[in-house]
């Protein structure tokens, strides 16, 4: 109601001026009589008035040359009292109205000027001049309101927002800490919406009057800041590459769980907000909004990554695949994420360097992989041979690394895929085979270097006993783990037929003689006291290898329970037919009281025995 | 190193190359077979010493080539076209390096099997090292090309403020490049205080002064900004330091022992080192310091060009209004003599100008949009080389340290 009658009064007032100005110093005059008269009548929200009554005339069609020059220094009235103020012309919602209604006016004005062939050079310039000085004034309002209020302090937003409880822990003034994040689904809105509506109404008028170069710079400074500092303050810290080289690899693995935090609140919280902000504050300004995002993440976006890089450098100990794995498979899931945030063409820097990044550190994998197998290749062969001939440290090693890389398998073989180059192929197949490949040879690799150890081993036989055990062993980590899916079925089938193969040879080099020395077959032509004496010699000959056998190999090792009964059955079904003919033979020959003295074991003692084989010191 | 390692030998190193070789030749039979390529005999150890000699002619070429480049005046009529120190210059430089860089892996793979002898692995190791100093390097030169970014915004802005199809010049027009000017001077001022001096963050209290009219909060926000892939201790200076840290001249006894491949690795050095030193010198970037301690024997053939870009460098840096400079690239100095100048005809105070004055503020102007013209054509390869250069150091570093711990078996 009040303000109606104020309107009212405004529209009398601003009415009599016009019909009784009519000239500039005349209006001019009789605005200096209304505001003395009255605080409702102040120059300003008159001249407001009449600035748009002068744009509404303007519709009417084109204003003369006089008209123009009146208003215009009406308006330049308006713009440098607004121009010279102290105070922050924003600090106050009539004020800043009024302020862009001016700039509204004096813009629409200068189109004008443009179109209607307007002679004066001078009028010309002195619009050109007043919009300069606007502009540059809302340029420092533009900045003072994206300092303002939270805009400039980015600990509270975030450390709100990252607190999961929703408590508000306010009262003591610790440095703020960010809690873990969990929920990624959040959007810092870092400034009042009240704060963005000014920041648009100025950008808008800025980009209007050209000024856009100046807007973006002021908006991109202000808010990289902000960004800097938010990321800061989620206890990053910042090395060369050089540091990160030099770093203990255990520092560098807590870093980079540091940083795969970092980076997925970076790309998932703090870099879609920015987005965000900058899109509603250059609403329907879309290249100076893609500009100015481009210049506030660019810089921490390339610090983030920069850190990634620097781990891809440096060593390339195995034990460094797990956490680079982590780092890759981080970055990797974030490239979408990424792609979505930096669309336009100013961010295509930020997305390609993510994928360059990415794929690096996929060498650096690749690289691990080599140094794997390289160590595998130069494992020393007398290492840590065991007396018991059971695994082999390296086979632990290899199997157990190889169970746990292929957890990742997904990122592995697109890893391996990229060596060849080109684009990665749909079919799960072809994608998989530079892996499968991979592997396979990496189990070459271990092979070749157990069988290299296992002739370490002088007992005959137990070369054989050495590899059992430890192909054995690459079977059963094989077959239960997404390994095996890798290797394939047939990997597997040609892996027990070598176990196969390894067991008839461990048979045959240390059965073989007694076996043969058990053989009855070629004594029939004989007299029956030669045929004795032959096999009393062959029974003497058997006591000596069987007790020899059973004295090393009781210390031997098959670890596996299974794959020991299996092979002590094997035995048995080898030894104890062949004895048992050959002791009845015998009998049939001589007394049984003459035979006491000759034969040490019964068929029952030799299984015994067997049964007691490859037991190693885990007995006593 | 001085040239007297070589026994006062004073020969062009493709003599001294083959001296040196032939003396391995002798004692060949006296050692063992030494690189993959051994078999052939005498062809192998002709061909190897044409692989040696063919890399120091090529970067003795790729080196006389930057040295033609012209001096500082405008009038750079000699044979490169080039200005020395240009934007152009400095891709030039970089592509140089890519080159040698090829090459000195491809005689790094072609000898893989012998990398691991003692005391190539050391040297190898070593030169490893160096490179990975040399990636800290990329990405301060990064951040400088950046921060020449920012500036360059700054001259934009005067160019549009200062269209020069307006018929006259107004005071707001004035007003407003004048401004950008001063961001720019300010700007400008702190990296170099910045490039001495430590630049300092100061999170906690920064914000305290919120007057709009501060001009060198802005700035201090942005040089900070600019200074964030190096931490705040990190030394162009030192970092140079650390590269030609026990950079010494091969001796005879050494060459032999490597079978001459310490040459390549000591000219790669070399290279690498100068690159990153001529890198620092042109592009802002923290703590710089030009007093890199540089001399290779004249014996190798690309020295002397070396050693002369180094010298000439080192003169331009020396230079009064360079003394100052935050980069000797060509295009910083256009830009401060350009903002120089325009500042001082674009005062407003000064309004209306002169025919005179908008006469002299035009030809400016034409400067400046040939400055611009370079940066904005200039900036973005430049830094796609950096980070190629960067790349590339990354990649040969992975496949050397490969074939250093293949070759162990």
């Amino acid at each position: 109601m009040a303000e109606n009658g104020e309107d009212k009064l405004l529209a009398v007032v601003r009415h009599i001026t016009k019909t009784l100005g009519k000239s500039g110093t005349m209006t001019d005059d009789i605005l200096q009589i209304f505001s003395s008269f009255d605080d409702r009548l102040s120059r300003d929200k008159l001249s407001e008035r009449i600035g748009r009554a002068a744009a509404a005339a303007e519709e009417d069609g084109p204003p003369g040359s006089s008209d123009i020059k009146r208003v215009l220094r009406s308006l330049d009235r308006q713009i440098s009292r607004f121009v010279a103020s102290e105070r922050p012309i924003w600090s106050n919602s009539d004020e800043s109205m009024a302020f862009l209604d001016a700039v509204d006016s004096l813009l629409s004005l200068i189109r004008d000027m443009d179109s209607v062939t307007s002679e004066d050079k001078m009028m010309i310039q002195h619009a050109e001049d007043l919009i300069h000085q606007a502009m540059i004034r809302l340029k420092d309002e533009f900045r003072a309101l994206l300092d303002s209020q939270t805009g400039g302090r980015p600990s509270d937003p975030i450390s709100s927002s990252f607190d999961s409880d929703g408590e508000d822990s306010e009262g003591d003034d610790q440095i703020p800490v960010a809690q873990p994040v969990t929920d990624y689904d959040v959007v810092i809105d870092a400034l009042p919406s009240g704060t963005v509506a000014d920041l648009h109404d100025i950008a808008k008028r800025m980009v209007a009057a050209g000024f856009e170069k100046e807007c973006a710079q002021a908006y991109s400074i202000c808010r990289r800041d902000f960004l800097e500092e938010s990321i800061s303050r989620l206890g990053l810290r910042l090395r060369t590459t050089e540091e990160v080289y030099g770093m203990p690899w255990p520092d560098i693995e807590e870093e980079i769980g540091r940083w795969v935090k970092v980076i997925n609140v970076a790309v998932r919280i703090l870099f879609p907000s920015e987005r965000r902000l900058c899109d509603r504050v250059f609403a329907g300004l879309a290249a100076v909004a893609d500009l100015s995002l481009a210049e506030v993440c660019r810089g921490p976006a390339m610090q983030l990554l920069g850190f990634a890089d620097a781990v891809a450098v440096g060593g390339k100990a195995p034990e460094r695949l797990f956490r680079t794995l982590d780092l890759y498979e981080a970055l990797r899931d974030l490239i979408p994420e990424i792609d979505l945030v930096f669309p336009d063409q100013y961010c295509s820097f930020i997305r390609f360097e993510s994928g360059t990044t990415c794929s690096r550190l996929g060498g650096a994998i690749r690289g691990i992989f080599t140094e794997l197998e390289n160590r595998i290749r130069r494992d020393p062969v007398k290492s840590a041979v065991q007396g018991g001939g059971g695994h082999h440290p390296i086979t632990r090693y290899v199997l157990n690394y190889l169970r746990a890389a292929c957890e990742s398998r997904q990122a592995l073989e697109v890893i391996m895929y990229e060596d060849e180059g080109g684009p990665v192929p749909g079919d799960q197949e072809i994608l998989s085979s530079s892996l499968s490949v991979r592997i396979a040879w990496t189990m070459d690799l271990l092979q070749e270097n157990l069988d290299a150890k296992s002739r370490v081993y002088e007992a005959p036989g137990q070369n054989f006993v050495f590899l059992l055990n430890n192909g054995w062993y690459i079977i059963q980590k094989v077959k239960d783990s997404e390994v095996r899916l890798l290797l394939g079925e047939d990997w597997i089938r040609r892996q027990i037929v070598r176990v196969r193969q390894w067991r008839n040879s461990y048979q045959k080099a240390t059965w073989g003689k007694v076996i043969e020395v058990l053989q009855i077959a070629g004594l029939s032509g004989l007299s029956s006291s030669l045929v004795v004496r032959s096999l009393r010699d062959k029974l003497h000959m058997f006591n000596v290898y069987f007790e020899e056998i059973y004295r090393t190999q009781k210390g031997w090792v098959v670890v596996d329970e299974h794959l020991r009964a299996d092979l002590r059955k094997s035995v048995m079904q080898a030894v104890l037919p062949a004895y048992q003919r050959f002791l009845e033979r015998l009998m049939s020959l001589e007394a049984a009281k003459d035979l006491e003295k000759y034969v040490n074991y019964s068929v029952d003692g030799v299984e015994a025995c067997i049964g007691e084989l490859f037991q190693g010191n885990l007995r006593s | 190193m001085p040239a007297t390692d070589y026994q006062g030998s004073s020969v062009p190193f493709a003599s001294l190359g083959r001296s040196i070789l032939s003396i391995r030749r002798e004692q060949a039979h006296s050692m063992d077979t030494h690189h993959d390529d051994a078999g052939g005999g005498a062809a192998a150890a002709a061909a190897h010493e044409l692989e040696l000699e063919s890399f120091q002619r090529h970067v003795a070429e790729l080196f006389q080539d930057l040295a033609s480049a012209g001096g500082s005046s405008a009038g750079s009529s000699a044979g490169g076209g080039e200005e020395l120190l240009s934007l152009s210059w400095i891709r030039r430089l970089l592509e140089a390096f890519l080159v040698c860089q090829e090459e000195f892996k491809a005689i790094l793979m072609n000898h893989r099997g012998v990398l691991s002898r003692s005391p190539l692995d050391r040297l190898v190791a070593e030169f490893f090292e160096r490179s990975v100093k040399a990636l800290d390097v990329c990405n301060a030169i990064r951040d400088g090309l950046e921060q020449i970014r920012q500036w360059h915004k700054h001259l934009e802005i005067v160019q549009v403020a200062l269209d020069p199809h307006h018929r006259a010049f107004g005071e707001g027009q004035l007003r407003r490049a004048k401004k950008a000017l001063t961001d720019l001077t300010i700007a400008m001022l702190d990296e170099k205080e910045a490039g001495s001096v430590v630049a300092h963050r100061n999170r906690s209290f920064g914000r305290i002064n919120t007057s709009t009219k501060d001009h060198h909060r802005l700035a201090v926000g942005h040089s900070r900004s600019l200074s964030w892939s190096v931490s705040r201790s990190w030394s162009a200076a030192r970092q140079l330091q650390g590269i030609g840290n026990n950079l010494a001249a091969p001796r005879s006894h050494e060459i032999v022992a490597t079978n001459g491949l310490i040459l390549p690795v000591y000219t790669m050095n070399s290279v690498l080192l100068f690159v990153m030193s001529a890198l620092v010198a042109a592009i802002p970037c923290q703590d710089r310091g030009l007093q890199t301690h540089f001399s290779v024997p004249r014996n190798f053939s690309w020295a002397a060009s070396m050693t002369s870009l180094h010298e000439r460098i080192l003169e331009e840096s020396k230079k009064r209004d360079r003394r100052n400079s935050s980069g000797l690239l060509k295009e910083i100095q256009g830009i401060e003599r350009c903002s120089r100048h325009l500042a001082e005809l674009a005062d407003p105070s000064q309004f209306p100008l002169g025919e005179e004055r908008e006469m002299e503020l035009r030809q400016r102007l034409q400067e400046l949009s040939q400055v611009c013209d370079s940066l904005k054509n200039g900036l973005d390869p430049l830094e796609r080389h950096v980070r190629d250069v960067f790349h590339r150091i990354v990649r040969s570093r992975t496949d050397g340290l490969d074939w250093l711990g293949h070759s162990g078996t």
